[in-house]
């Protein structure tokens, strides 16, 4: 295995995409966190998180929790097992990168 | 890129402290506990041990009541105020976690003065410690309390804990200081066992005088800082949010 470009894109993906990395990041500090926090702290246009949730979701990282808060509909995202180990993986690839 | 990923984990631990109402609660309850144990001064000549049982029960119980008061009192205030405004976040940490933390802090407080009392039943020297108790205990305790503040707000990246922990320091050095210049209780030489003599008596009551107003300070502290906190959290999102048209 050398340094090649390849390798270095050998970086999961699905998680290297800025704005996913936020929102990993975001999820993998807390339990669960609404749509309107994610919003708020990502900066991202409500159309927009609505595609890197759901691109989260399909990679099997994210899991959609939909409950009531009083009578109001609330959806609650939080990491899966897998999506927390893909974060800390790819922290650790990434420090290996930067201090070579 | 990892700084980057680091702040951003940081600002998602710091939520819970987004809004300032944990910290105007946790003054509060400071306040609160200080202005309980000042009313609980042995001034009358009640037996110093079933005063300290009576003020102990009646501590634990307020500390207690006012915590669970406070939680419900953030709940309903972050339901109604915050998570409007910028969202819903469940913690890592729960409240019963937070209340565990509290309480190992407070053993780990009392640990040494309970084994220099325990000593003092054998070895005569542990006197001078003793009887400089009001000096030690508050520097003690401030830069105890300041170290774990400035921890937790590095933790966060929560700068202005920086600040906190520097007056909670500085606190407990100044209340030290003026228990020094008072000055300290004479401890005899050789008394065994030397618990329990009226100068360790008044020893104790002039470090829970001390412990008093750190508790006063810290909590005035924290109570401005939640406050400031609440008004620029306040400016930032003057409206609850809503579905664009």
């Amino acid at each position: 295995m050398s340094n090649s470009p390849q390798n270095l894109s050998g970086l999961d993906r699905v998680i290297h995409e800025p704005a996913r990395l936020t929102l990993v990041a975001l999820l993998s500090s807390v339990k669960s966190a609404d749509f309107l926090y994610l919003l708020k702290e990502s900066g991202l246009t409500k159309g927009n998180l609505s595609v890197h949730l759901s691109k989260l979701e399909e990679a099997g990282y994210l899991e959609v929790e939909k409950t009531f808060r009083g009578k109001v509909p609330h959806t609650e995202y939080h990491l899966t097992s897998e999506g927390k180990s893909a974060f800390d993986q790819y922290r650790k690839s990434l420090g290996a990168i930067l201090n070579k | 890129m990892n700084v980057q990923i680091e702040s951003t984990m940081k600002r998602a631990r710091a939520y819970w402290f987004i809004d300032g109402f944990t910290e105007i609660a946790m003054g509060g309850m400071f306040i609160i506990l200080a202005i309980a144990m000042v009313i609980s001064r042995n001034t009358s000549q009640t037996p110093f041990l079933s005063w300290l049982l009576s003020v102990t029960g009646k501590v634990i119980i307020l500390k207690a009541i006012s915590f669970l008061v406070v939680i419900l009192a953030l709940w309903w205030l972050k339901d109604r105020f915050t998570y409007p405004r910028t969202g819903y976040v469940r913690n890592r940490i729960t409240a019963t976690q937070i209340l565990i933390i509290i309480r190992n802090m407070i053993l780990f407080l009392l640990l040494p003065i309970i084994i220099i009392l325990t000593a003092s039943l054998f070895i005569t020297s542990t006197g001078s410690v003793l009887s400089a108790m009001p000096v030690w205990f508050p520097i003690g305790l401030g830069l105890i309390w300041g170290i774990f503040v400035v921890l937790a707000g590095e933790w966060m990246g929560l700068p202005r804990f920086r600040l906190m922990a520097g007056l909670t320091i500085l606190t407990g050095i100044t209340v030290g200081i003026w228990q020094a210049i008072m000055g300290l209780p004479n401890a005899p030489a050789n008394v065994e066992p030397i618990i329990l003599q009226p100068w360790l008596l008044e020893g104790i009551d002039r470090t829970l005088i001390s412990l008093d107003l750190i508790f006063v300070i810290f909590g005035v502290i924290v109570t401005f800082s939640g406050i400031a906190t609440f008004l620029r959290y306040r400016k930032e999102n003057p409206q609850p949010y809503e579905e664009e048209a």
